[in-house]
């Protein structure tokens, strides 16, 4: 997207790709409008859903799947975004009804901002705080990585969990203004995939691959592994950020408990089914995973057979998605689409071999309903 | 892999199966059946579901439970009461346990208007200001207020410490407003400590307690923790009485605390299997329990969700349809409704008016005081 860098090797199909690109984010947005006005409340709530937790692991795989960085921090990023935000939009009434017991710190009794300030506030402040961290912590590597950001997302939890004054503390904040609608939500997650794309084709971005495969060989190039790598921790920091505010502007209402490291498991784990170190993988294991966890809920409903009757069994759809998860790293060790990206050459390659043979139709066809088939069949031919 | 295939086929039956709708009054259930707060929705669920079997039907017409579980998890929650009212287009809705959780999906029913009657959440937060969320219990100042005002006028207690989870809004709540009613009625707190979900070492804090040499520690713990420390209050020798909320309200408090648990005493909601002076309801619910559970015990809470369930069918009745303004307009104007927790009366805030009650750990067994309204 950006002129900066003009590659050595001029793009075959540059501007058709990017009318693409234009012409489907058009499309995206006639959806969302088309969806306010034929889809229920359950569908935009899955569709909301999806868009933030692709922010989110988008967040996590810039990070982890591109930088190289083992983090389990995030769910401390998320934290600080939706808490900024949420102290942003929060109106002053609202605000002391909320702070029942201890009064609220003074200066953020009045402060307001609008809603798309109060989401930029929550990506900066997670992004001043992953500088903070970054500082001393970017000389670990690897699981020692991963144990400092957990220790430090730990911190922010329980230094929320005892700042009253500002987070209301255990009790947490209700009545969030659900600001985060569907136009909102898909804006920042287009947003986001602009930036970490645009930085991902940039030299920037081969940058930071060349240090997730081998570090020394980086350094030995002259590269300051260090910056680049604190960078990038950054970056991905703003967004988890902005994925917890808009997290927090959905559910209305947040607590530091929500924070646990569970979450970013959650987070990790759409990050590894999609594919560690593709972009398109998260999107398409963020929208996997949600709908995949709220469809099985009919798993939980009694089953009528006519003649025998099953009571549902609560916590059923845990046991059969953790079985499909298993069954994802196990023949797909990569994820759904490993470190695959889309791009519309091949997209195009894709429909213009259709073209040239009519007789082809049929044969796509069959050859998906086959590739369906051995998924369903666990991978085996 | 033949099992996936099998599996595909369970799906699609259960598809099949849930297709055709008959005229009936779909009541939705929200409840934390697996995770941390697994126990406790479990039991409420065992109340709706004994309610339901007593109460088929409401204005003829069948009604049908629609069970959902929320994980004890906010997003889920808030997942839980949309589907319950987009897909299975229930027309009111039962739960949950945890104030977190009920405020999460009170918003989801507050833009879909459709009727709720909370079971044990019992933060002022979930109800205040909203026109659509009722609730079957009493609130945390209200209870606060109740163990506060026992401590101070049937303990005779001057000097209170506190030992307060601080990472459980629960615990958090009730503990403030224990501290300000008893500070109200001329006790005085001499010590304020604090502990986080999960710890197992309190004696830290129990010394510290135990040098101010209070009358009463109370602690607004859950039985897990609140069994440990009151082991290692009595293990480091104190002599002052300590007092729970109803989150002690649980077998395993005694089968933890084991013999440190004499005399302990916590507040909860008016009902309880031991009770004297049981009124009509509360009988009914008993012995309808004890027959269909023989090897439990029955519970505050399935007390709770007994009187959730019929809260709402009998708020049916008296609208005489089942669309959820009605319900919602009947359940406001609820009024000495008779359930296992006494006579019931909604207040402007959609909080009944009830009894906090007493029961005090006598031999190893749970002991019914009696009730006492919070001054």
């Amino acid at each position: 997207m950006k002129a900066a860098n003009p590659s050595p090797i001029s793009e075959p199909h540059a501007l058709r790709n990017r009318l693409s690109t234009l012409g489907s984010a058009a499309l995206l947005f006639l959806g969302i409008w088309w969806a306010g006005h034929n889809l229920d409340g359950y569908q935009t709530r899955l569709l909301n859903l999806v868009a933030v937790n692709a922010i989110l692991a988008l967040s996590l795989n810039f990070i982890y799947g591109f930088s190289g960085m083992f983090s389990l921090g995030h769910a401390g990023f998320m934290a600080i975004g939706a808490y900024v935000s949420a102290l942003c939009i929060l109106t002053p009434a609202q605000k002391e009804m909320i702070w029942l017991l201890e009064p609220i710190y003074e200066p953020l009794a009045e402060f307001m901002t609008p809603f798309v300030v109060s989401v930029f506030l929550g990506g900066l402040a997670a992004a001043l705080t992953s500088l903070v961290i970054a500082l001393p912590v970017m000389r670990l590597g690897g699981d020692y990585l991963g144990i400092a950001t957990l220790g430090f997302a730990e911190i922010i939890r329980v230094l929320f969990t005892n700042l009253a004054p500002i987070t209301n503390g255990a009790i947490g904040l209700r009545g969030i203004p659900p600001y985060a609608d569907a136009w909102w939500n898909y804006a920042w997650l287009l947003a986001t995939l602009f930036v970490i794309l645009s930085l991902l084709k940039s030299n920037f971005g081969n940058v930071l691959k060349s240090i997730r495969d081998d570090e020394i060989a980086a350094r030995t190039m002259g590269i300051d592994t260090t910056a680049y790598r604190t960078m990038a921790f950054c970056v991905g920091g703003f967004f988890a950020g902005v994925g917890g505010a808009l997290m927090g502007s959905l559910v209305t209402t947040i607590e530091p408990k929500m924070f646990n490291f569970q979450y970013t498991f959650n987070i990790l784990l759409i990050v590894v089914a999609g594919g560690l170190g593709s972009v398109t993988g998260s999107v398409v294991g963020a929208a996997v995973i949600t709908i995949l966890l709220e469809w099985l809920r009919i798993i939980e409903y009694p089953m009528d057979f006519g003649f025998i009757r099953i009571p549902g069994i609560p916590g059923m759809r845990m046991v059969i998605f953790s079985v499909v998860l298993m069954l994802i790293i196990i023949f797909r060790r990569e994820g759904l689409l490993g470190n695959r990206e889309f791009s519309w050459n091949a997209f195009y390659d894709f429909f213009g071999s259709l073209k040239k043979r009519p007789d082809v139709h049929l044969g796509h066809l069959l050859r998906f309903l086959r590739l369906v088939k051995k998924l369903l069949a666990g991978g085996q031919p | 892999m033949k099992s996936l295939k099998i599996l595909a086929g369970i799906m699609l039956a259960v598809f099949l199966a849930a297709g055709p709708a008959r005229a009936q009054v779909k009541i939705g259930v929200y409840l934390p059946l697996t995770g941390q707060n697994a126990f406790g929705g479990q039991l409420e669920l065992d109340g709706i579901n004994l309610a339901h079997q007593e109460m088929p039907e409401a204005i003829g017409q069948k009604v049908e439970l629609v069970v959902m579980d929320n994980k004890s998890d906010k997003v889920e929650a808030a997942n839980a009461v949309q589907r319950l009212i987009d897909r299975d287009k229930v027309v009111a809705i039962i739960g949950t346990y945890g104030s977190s959780l009920a405020m999460a999906g009170g918003e989801v029913a507050e833009v879909a208007k459709i009727p709720v009657v909370g079971t044990s959440c019992t933060n002022p937060l979930v109800t205040q200001g909203k026109t659509y969320y009722f609730r079957a219990c009493f609130i945390d100042p209200y209870q606060g207020a109740g163990a506060a005002t026992y401590a101070f006028n049937e303990l005779k207690a001057k000097k209170a410490a506190l030992l307060i989870d601080v990472s459980n809004d629960y615990a958090v709540g009730l503990g403030a407003f224990f501290k300000r009613s008893f500070t109200t009625l001329g006790g005085e707190i001499v010590t304020e400590m604090k502990y986080n979900s999960g710890d197992q070492d309190f004696t830290a804090q129990l010394t510290e307690i135990n040098s101010k040499q209070p009358d009463v520690m109370f602690i607004p713990a859950y039985f897990a923790e609140g069994g440990i420390i009151m082991k290692q209050a009595r293990e480091l020798g104190a002599k002052f009485r300590i007092m729970g909320g109803d989150a002690m309200d649980n077998p395993e408090t005694v089968s933890i605390a084991g013999a440190a648990s004499e005399g302990f005493i916590h507040t909860s909601f008016p009902y309880d299997a031991g009770m004297a002076n049981m009124n009509e309801q509360a009988k009914a619910f008993t012995g309808a329990w004890r027959l269909a559970n023989p090897d439990k015990e029955p519970n505050v809470n399935a007390a709770l969700g007994y009187a959730s369930y019929l809260m709402i069918v009998k708020a049916i009745e008296k609208a005489g349809a089942a669309t959820p303004e009605a319900i919602t307009k009947a359940l406001a104007e609820t009024k000495d409704l008779p359930t296992p927790l006494g006579m019931l009366t909604l207040d402007s805030d959609h909080n009944p008016q009830m009894p906090v009650g007493i029961i005090e750990i006598k031999d190893g067994k749970r002991v019914y005081l009696g009730e006492v309204q919070p001054e």
